[in-house]
């Protein structure tokens, strides 16, 4: 694989992954309003938002399903718009929006899409062994896509988009429905990836995944870029710590709830009985809360100070939509 | 492993840019027969859909033969299983087309175009190869039927007019395939492009001299039955099979299946490209 230097210097310094002032409109909804952002070589970003952020959208004008309205993207060099072809050679798309064929088995996908890219018929033979030996696909590589597990199906999902190498790949909620083995499991396979050199833009539901994979993350709403920077950046940008108070359900969590009032970036599970309270100004103002708590009468099972998660960032700089609707990931 | 495109190792930026016209016709040829290869494949898998269409032909041999052949053979003064074979082959042609419609229709829901749409390849070729692949599977289907048909009595006047008949109505079959795609492409739901695709084969079909000669029916829908492109391909496919003297036939055939390729290949394409 040497010789395929040759594409390499087609990125304009480290940067495989560039966009700047994507737009797109559906009808009289602005999807994506003006999103910048540039991925370079051996990276991760994490693109997060709520449900009808514009995650997709945006995954898919980088990917060319669609064209943007305005703005400009290039991977590799190659610009979105005039070399669309160019940049699908050096794309790898998997996900929510990209399917394999059921019918076929694993090996029988990856030969289709690697004649697709192609791949010399020996190369490619030997490049669908490689890569069914590296992420541990073997037990099942012989049947058809349809008889999958969603970890083995996920798997194919991702490898299928790795069959040409491509120094940027798109993951598109990879891991959504996986139990928590397969999803560590395709955890390594990322990070490796990326410790290979491959720009990866990734969206997530889940807010530990950002945490554990990206370098950088674009937090956006409504089309808009709300805070951008590393996960350890998001985290300290909030200036504050999270009081989270453990109640009896029922009477006594609707008393204390009462109390504690209504505040901005309140998160409650009342099945549980928690209230997470975005305190600034750490122990004093989180003493003044369990006082009047206290002095109210209201029995506290349990309560900690902590340290803000990215689901903390999340929730204080995302707008709610209809309850229960947003992007929370299963982290808490 | 490097971060780097395998297959294209040997391509500069130029000819992936801009690849020179061969390159490109190549390139389209090759990702056709891939499409193709991929289809076949799912037909090797699922063989319900060849298995299908042969079950329909060969009951509609015997639905028509047995059961209405006597009445309107009497009619018709003809042996009636010389008359309806060739009838058949084209119906079963036509229903082997419809699967194009709804296979496309599938692949788009399922989002299997959506990892095609990402991919360096000629997008034409997802509907060309899938329009091929349906042809074969056609063409097995077709040489089915026309055993059947032999083992009920029926004889091709020669070897050669059997053949001629046979890729004739795989012929007629790939032009509506495009249909079938133009539909699959806008539509976009397997079950609505079946039902939708009721609307043009069962008219077509059974408005046509496949099963009864037009002289029986009423004029306005006689001058509509002789010209539409079951009936002529039905006609053409006659003459190939019983000897006559079937060249008029034959180019009337074919100039509908170019009609229908020149209005149903840019359209499928242009719907299918939509996203």
């Amino acid at each position: 694989m040497t010789e395929s230097q040759t594409i390499k210097i087609a990125g304009d310094g480290d940067t495989i992954i560039r966009a700047d002032g994507l737009q797109k409109t559906f009808g009289d909804t602005v999807a994506v309003r003006g999103l910048s952002f540039s991925v370079a070589s051996g990276k991760v970003l994490g693109l997060l938002g709520p449900n009808g952020a514009g995650k997709t959208t945006t995954i898919n004008m980088l990917t060319t399903l669609i064209p943007p309205d305005a703005g400009t993207a290039s991977i590799a060099g190659f610009d979105l718009r005039t070399e669309a072809r160019a940049v699908r050679q050096m794309i790898g798309l998997a996900g929510q929006t990209a399917a394999v064929d059921e019918k076929l088995t694993a090996r029988e996908n990856l030969r289709l899409f690697g004649r697709f890219y192609k791949i010399p018929k020996t190369e490619l033979a030997a490049r669908i062994e490689e890569l069914i030996t590296n992420f541990r696909m073997g037990s099942f590589a012989d049947r058809p896509a349809g008889t999958y597990s969603g970890g083995e199906r996920r798997r194919l999902d991702v490898v299928a988009a790795l069959v040409a190498d491509p120094p940027a790949l798109f993951l598109d909620e990879p891991t959504t429905g996986l139990d928590p083995r397969s999803r560590h499991e395709l955890w390594d396979a990322i990070s490796r990836l990326a410790s290979d050199g491959t720009a990866i833009v990734l969206t997530t539901q889940y807010l530990e995944e950002a945490d554990k994979l990206a370098d950088e993350i674009v937090l956006i709403d409504q089309g808009e870029t709300v805070a951008s920077g590393t996960p350890e950046q998001l985290k300290r940008s909030l200036e504050q710590e999270v009081l989270e108070i453990h109640l009896e359900p029922g009477d006594e969590f609707q008393r204390g709830l009462k109390i504690v009032g209504d505040r901005p970036g309140l998160v409650l599970d009342s099945d549980a009985g928690l209230i997470h309270i975005p305190v600034v100004g750490g122990a004093a103002s989180s003493l003044a809360v369990l006082r009047r708590l206290d002095d109210a009468g209201v029995a506290l099972l349990d309560f900690q100070l902590r340290s803000p998660t990215l689901d903390d960032v999340f929730m204080a700089l995302t707008t709610e939509r209809a309850s229960g609707e947003t992007d929370r990931g299963a982290t808490t | 492993m490097t971060a780097t495109t395998i297959g294209e190792a040997t391509r500069n930026r130029e000819t992936l840019t801009n690849p020179p016209l061969l390159r490109r016709f190549r390139d389209a040829a090759q990702d056709t027969a891939t499409v193709t290869w991929r289809d076949m494949l799912r037909t090797a898998r699922q063989p319900e859909m060849l298995t299908f269409a042969v079950i329909m032909g060969v009951f509609f041999l015997l639905l028509f033969n047995y059961v209405f052949g006597g009445a309107i053979g009497a009619g018709a003064g003809v042996d009636y299983i010389q008359y309806v074979v060739p009838g058949v082959l084209v119906i079963t042609a036509l229903q082997g087309a419809q699967q194009t419609g709804t296979g496309l229709a599938s692949d788009i829901s399922e989002g299997v175009t959506n990892r095609f749409r990402s991919l360096p390849i000629s997008q034409g070729a997802v509907i060309s190869g899938r329009t091929l692949a349906d042809s074969i599977r056609n063409l097995i289907g077709l040489v089915l039927v026309a055993i059947v048909g032999l083992l009920m009595g029926f004889r091709f006047a020669s070897l050669g007019g059997a053949i001629g008949a046979i890729l004739l109505a795989v012929g007629v079959g790939y032009a509506f395939s495009w249909l079938g795609a133009a539909i699959g492409a806008k539509v976009r739901n397997p079950e609505m492009v079946g039902m939708l695709s009721m609307f043009w084969l069962f008219p077509l079909m059974l408005a046509s001299s496949a099963f009864t000669p037009t002289s029986s029916m009423p004029g306005w829908l006689r001058g509509f039955a002789n010209h539409q492109p079951i009936s002529v391909a039905t006609d053409a496919v006659r003459g190939l099979t019983d000897g006559s003297d079937a060249g008029g036939d034959v180019l009337y055939a074919l100039a509908w299946i170019a009609l229908m390729l020149i209005v149903f290949v840019p359209l499928a394409s242009r719907l299918y490209s939509k996203p």
